[in-house]
Parts: structure tokens; sequence; C-alpha cells
């Protein structure tokens, strides 16, 4: 049943998405009536995506598929532009069975999808209202960058400033002589000291 | 309670007789049952779909998915849909059978044919759909005539499910296939136990509630009882000529999809 959550939740999602998209949705019409199914190495069970009248179904349907497309989700994901398709398939990344125009179309789709998020805020919440969330959310993320480039530059600096601390040799030899130049004045003074009590024995006697 | 239920599930084929059946717990002439049926469906179907959700927390939208899943549905294919009520299958059936298919939603009851016919209108839904009155005994069509016939929380409302199945299969094209989608019986006692105190003690008042009847809800209940159980059903459609029958359990065996082949 999970299967059915995931297709469920998908078929949910790209439809929405499909909706939302500010360039028209030619790509569709040109998939209509077909069906491309994704099989996904991560998943036991393929992903058939059926075009009718404009929407989208997410089923487990393979048998009706017109293309398959065997692939991971990583490859997927470097799949941004048409052309890369053909790339892929040469270096074995991804394997493509049945009519490929489908699966070019599909990409087309993807390429062209762009939903302008402002306008679809505004409907359900007003212009006034996304204006200041818009404004506000730029000002938290510039915040945001600000604040990582302070902590950036404050842990660089915390680090160097550790660094400094460790004990070089050469600031030890360093200290090492100075401990000798100190215990030579030391014993210099104690000498001093010695002579003076010596002389200052002898006077009292005379 | 559930003992009670289960001496019910024990005799369900034995108190039933030539002219007597179920309605619910209740055992009635069989020609009662008809009108008694059309009376619960009549009552319900504009609140049908919302009660559906609230009674299944939406779940029933995964069995319909996973039937569709199981159907093998191909382009082209003329479907029926049996019992189907408001058209939640028959509605991603139009939409994988293309325009060079057809799906038939058939249901015995007029007020959830309507309701039914409205949302898949409504939903733009018309190119390919036809909208049937039958009785699942009696099908108006001729032999061999459909791909894929599926009947979904419906047969359990059927006076005489054995002539029901003969029927469904004499309408089946031979390669065709029947997917049977109905509550059954849960695999372990204590979601039983629980299922049992849900569906009598709360069920009914959700549907007083939202539905304005609490006694159909309780039909519901008690007819989900009287079902039968998974390998009864597989029994009882390997006798109507199925082949290769099987069955799955759903949301560990509160529903099961059954299926068979005409060949």
């Amino acid at each position: 049943m999970l299967q059915q959550v995931m297709c469920s939740a998908l078929e949910t999602i790209v439809n929405k998405a499909v909706s939302l998209n500010i360039h028209p949705n030619d790509q569709l019409n040109a998939l209509d009536q077909k069906t491309l199914a994704v099989k996904l190495t991560e998943l036991g069970f393929p992903l058939c995506f059926s075009i009718n009248d404009g929407s989208i179904l997410v089923t487990k349907l393979i048998a009706r598929a017109d293309c398959t497309i065997t692939s991971s989700i990583n490859t997927l994901q470097t799949l941004k532009k048409e052309q890369q398709l053909t790339e892929l398939i040469k270096q074995d990344r991804l394997d493509v069975e049945g009519d490929i125009k489908v699966a070019q179309h599909f990409t087309s789709l993807v390429e062209t999808l762009d939903i302008d998020w402002k306008t679809e805020l505004a409907k359900h919440i007003g212009d006034v209202a996304t204006h200041k969330i818009v404004q506000l959310s730029k000002t938290v993320k510039n915040k945001l960058v600000f604040v990582s480039k302070q902590i950036q530059a404050d842990s660089g600096e915390y680090l160097l400033h550790e660094k400094r601390l460790v004990v070089t040799s050469r600031q030890l030899d360093h200290f090492n002589q100075g401990v000798l130049a100190v215990d030579l004045q030391t014993k210099q003074v104690e000498n001093r000291l010695h002579q003076l009590v010596e002389r200052f024995h002898i006077n009292s006697k005379g | 309670m559930s003992s009670q239920e289960n001496n019910h599930q024990d005799d369900s084929s034995d108190n039933t007789t030539d002219t007597t059946t179920h309605f619910g717990y209740q055992t009635v002439a069989k020609d009662d049952k008809v009108s008694m049926v059309a009376g619960v469906f009549d009552s319900v179907a504009a609140q049908y779909d919302v009660m559906n959700d609230l009674m299944s927390f939406g779940i029933h939208r995964l069995w319909k998915r996973f039937t569709i899943d199981a159907s093998g549905v191909r382009p082209g294919n003329i479907v029926l849909d049996l019992a189907g009520g408001t058209g939640d299958l028959t509605a991603k059936f139009s939409q994988l059978v293309g325009r060079e298919g057809q799906v038939i939603l058939a249901d015995i009851n007029s007020s959830m044919l309507n309701v039914g016919r409205d949302k898949l209108r409504d939903r733009g839904l018309v190119q390919n759909i036809e909208y049937v009155q039958a009785n699942a005994q009696y099908l108006p069509f001729e032999d061999n005539t459909f791909d894929i016939v599926t009947i979904a929380f419906g047969l359990r409302n059927v006076t005489d499910k054995d002539m029901a199945l003969r029927s469904i299969y004499r309408v089946l094209k031979p390669g065709g296939r029947l997917l049977v989608l109905e509550f059954s019986k849960p695999e372990y006692e204590l979601i039983n136990k629980a299922y049992d105190f849900y569906s009598f003690n709360i069920l009914p008042k959700i549907g007083k509630i939202v539905a304005k009847d609490g006694d159909s809800y309780q039909y519901l209940a008690e007819s989900i009882r009287m079902h039968p159980d998974q390998e009864t059903l597989k029994t009882m459609m390997d006798n109507a000529g199925f082949e290769q029958t099987s069955y799955k359990n759903l949301t560990a065996g509160v529903v099961a999809l059954h299926k068979g082949y005409k060949f």
C-alpha cells in the first residue's frame, strides 16, 4: 500500500505543478494518451505517468507504457536538458525502451516548468500580505546570509587564535634561553650577595 | 459483541434458503432485499463520498488505487465498473482506457448513479463513459463484452452473489478478469476486535451525525460481517467458472481484493 501512497502523492504534486506552470503546457498535448514508465533502481516498482486530456495519472501499470526509462534517482537529477538524454544513454547511465520521443517530450515538459510563487501566494492571502511576506523572507534571507558569514569568519578566527596558543619548538627554545639567562643572572646576583656579606663581616671585625 | 457477530458469520451460509437471504443480521425474503438495500443507498447517496473518507480515514482511495494497479488496464479496453456508485474507479479507468476504450458505470441504485454521473461530468469526464442502471445478477450486456469487470464494495449488497458472479463471467471476454474489492475478515484477532468495536459503536454514530442516518451504517457494519470471508469468496468465484483466482489482503484483511480470469 506504500506504493499506492507514493503514486497518489506524486500524482497530486505533478498535477499541481503543471497547473501552476506560467508557460503554456504544449508538451502535454503532444503527450496526450501516452504513458512514460520510469523504473528507478532505488524503487522496487515502476512509476507510470499517463497523460489524458491535460491531467497526469501516476500508476504502476507498466504494460501500457509507450516508453520505459530505467535509471537511478541520481542520474535523473542530472537530467535537466533534453540534449542530456542522449549523453546519459551513451554513458549507459540511462536505458530507454520504446518511443524515445515520449521521453523527450516529458523532459521538455519538466524543463519548461516555471511557477510564479508570488502570484500564487497572492491569490490566497492578497497582494499586501504577499509583499510583506516576500520582504520579510528577503530580510530573513539576508540576515541568515550575514549570520552564516559571521559564523564562518568567527570560527576561522577562533581556529587561528587556538593555533597561536600551541607552543612551537622555536618558542620553546626561546623560552629555555630566557630561563638560562635568568638562571645566570640569579647566580651572578647570588655571588654578588656573597661578596657583599663577606666584605661586611671583614669590616665589622676590623 | 464480537462472539455474536462471529456466530452470524458462521451461520452466513446456513440460514438462507431459496426464498430468503440476509439483510445485515436480519433474514429477509429475497424479493425484499433489493428494495431494502436501495433504501439504504437512496438515503446515503448524497453524503456517500464524505462518509467513505470519514469512515476509512481516506484509505478507501488507496484500496481503489491498488485495484486499478492490479487490473492491468490498457488503452482501448472496455471496462464495467459494477456497483460503481459515485464513480471513483470509473474516473481513473476512463483516463486509462483512453478515447478508444470505454467504461460503463453500472449501479442498481439510481440515486447513486445520479451522484456518480454528476460528479464525473463536473470533472469533465464525459467522452468514454456510459451509465447503466443494472442488477448484477441480470447484467444487460451481451456475452464476452468486457475486458475488465470491477465490483468495489458492492458484492455484499447483492442478493444472490453466486448468480451475480455467473452473470459477470458471462459478460467477460475470454482473457478478461474480474476484480472484487470488498470488506473481508481481518487477519489478526486484535484487529478484528478493534474493527468490531469501531464498526458497531463508532461508525453508526458518524453516520447519524454526517448522513443523518445511523441505521444505514448499522446495516453497513452488519453486512460486512455477513459477507463471505476471503477463502469462501475465492471458492465462490471458482464455482462460477473463474480461473487462476487469487486474493490479496489489504490493511490486514479489513479489505480483500479478489481477482479471477475467464479463459
